[in-house]
């Protein structure tokens, strides 16, 4: 009697043991990657629009019908990471994700100064030297202070409707993701 | 020999059949660990940041996708009706009741991988805040049904099982800690095509 309860005791034990292996496990194994997916797009500071037709996996995807989304990548240790756009949109908010797609910083328009995008990423050193003395042309930027080094930024505009589009399209065409 | 032999099988199978079953149990169903449940919408709001837990991760790296920060929003998705029966794309809903405080919202429907249901011809089977049609004095009221309906109408179409996907754009609830005790609409159901 005492056999058969021991083996089912220890293929429980088993089972638990196995659960947290894959738990933990997922997220290493996993091969939706999305740094990786935007590094077959282009290289660093490319913009790429994603949930169209020619991204596919994580970023072909389109979460939610009325956003559109652009992603670029940015390496800080080239310097500090500038993000800009000249066309206004109804909305607009980014994300920056570290290269295991952890979102790690984010913000909508309302923190902009004039509704327009125009962001700077810097690492807490570069911060510092920025303090020192802040260019005339960043007076109005916004400032994503963070401890990545490679990063990804994902910019989120709102679509309420089609006859949006040529603005929203505009916005990501004008849309500078550069080495500052 | 041969009765070791099955009796490691049977351990073997019992460790490697529950271990991964539980997880995908776990990982399955909307509602489970670092959830937050209000009627049947369920919100992940530490989804995709390192303060997620371990489940958390393992199901952002099953699904994929670059989460929603804090500050741009949060997506609630109700798998069920306010009574807990799975929502069906067959059956008709109404939608009814009080929004959190957002800047704006979207609502659609979507298949139990989170892909988003296109409505037949050039009906629509998304909604937003700003083209739903609003009566003064009234809470928000969309019915969700194959069959058409007036004013605020989200076509759906087939069979099968259907998720409604809710994101509060700009809102104060994905930033503050008390999620579970804002008000949401309730889901009722209103009849079923056999």
């Amino acid at each position: 009697m005492i056999k058969p309860l021991r083996l089912l005791f220890l293929g429980l034990f088993g089972a638990a043991a196995v659960h947290i292996a894959i738990v933990f496990l997922l997220p290493a194994y996993s091969e939706r990657d999305a740094w990786s997916e935007l590094a077959s797009k282009g290289g660093l500071y490319t913009t790429v629009r994603l949930g169209q037709g020619s991204a596919e996996g994580v970023l072909g995807e389109k979460d939610n019908p009325f956003f559109e989304r652009a992603a670029c990548r940015f390496d800080l240790a080239d310097g500090m990471a500038r993000v800009t756009s000249s066309e206004t949109v109804p909305f607009w908010s980014f994300s920056i994700y570290d290269r295991e797609g952890f979102n790690v910083f984010n913000v909508s328009d309302r923190s902009a100064s004039d509704g327009k995008l125009d962001a700077l990423i810097v690492t807490p050193a570069q911060l510092l030297e920025l303090r020192k003395g802040m260019p005339e042309a960043l007076q109005t930027s916004l400032i994503a202070e963070t401890e990545l080094e490679e990063g990804m930024i994902v910019v989120r505009s709102f679509l309420p409707d089609e006859s949006w589009r040529g603005i929203v399209d505009r916005f990501f065409a004008r849309m500078r993701c550069e080495a500052y | 020999m041969l009765k070791t032999a099955l009796l490691v099988s049977f351990v073997l199978i019992v460790a490697l059949g529950g271990g991964a079953g539980s997880v995908w149990l776990a990982l399955e169903s909307t509602r489970t660990i670092g959830s937050v449940e209000i009627g049947p919408w369920v919100a992940f709001p530490k989804l995709g940041t390192h303060e997620a837990d371990p489940y958390s991760r393992a199901r952002s790296a099953r699904t994929g996708g670059l989460s929603l920060g804090q500050a741009e929003g949060i997506v609630l998705v109700a798998g069920t009706d306010s009574m807990g029966r799975p929502l069906r794309r067959e059956c008709s809903y109404r939608i009814e009741g009080d929004l959190p405080p957002a800047r704006f919202f979207t609502l659609h429907a979507t298949d139990e991988a989170r892909r988003f249901l296109k409505a037949p011809a050039r009906f629509s089977s998304a909604r937003h805040s700003q083209n739903l049609l609003w009566r003064p004095a009234q809470p928000l009221r969309i019915t969700v049904s194959p069959q058409s309906h007036p004013e605020n109408w989200i076509a759906t179409t087939g069979r099968g099982p259907m998720h409604l996907s809710l994101t509060l754009v700009d809102t104060p609830i994905s930033t503050g800690a008390r999620v579970g005790e804002t008000i949401m609409p309730m889901i009722k159901r209103i009849g079923c095509d056999d």
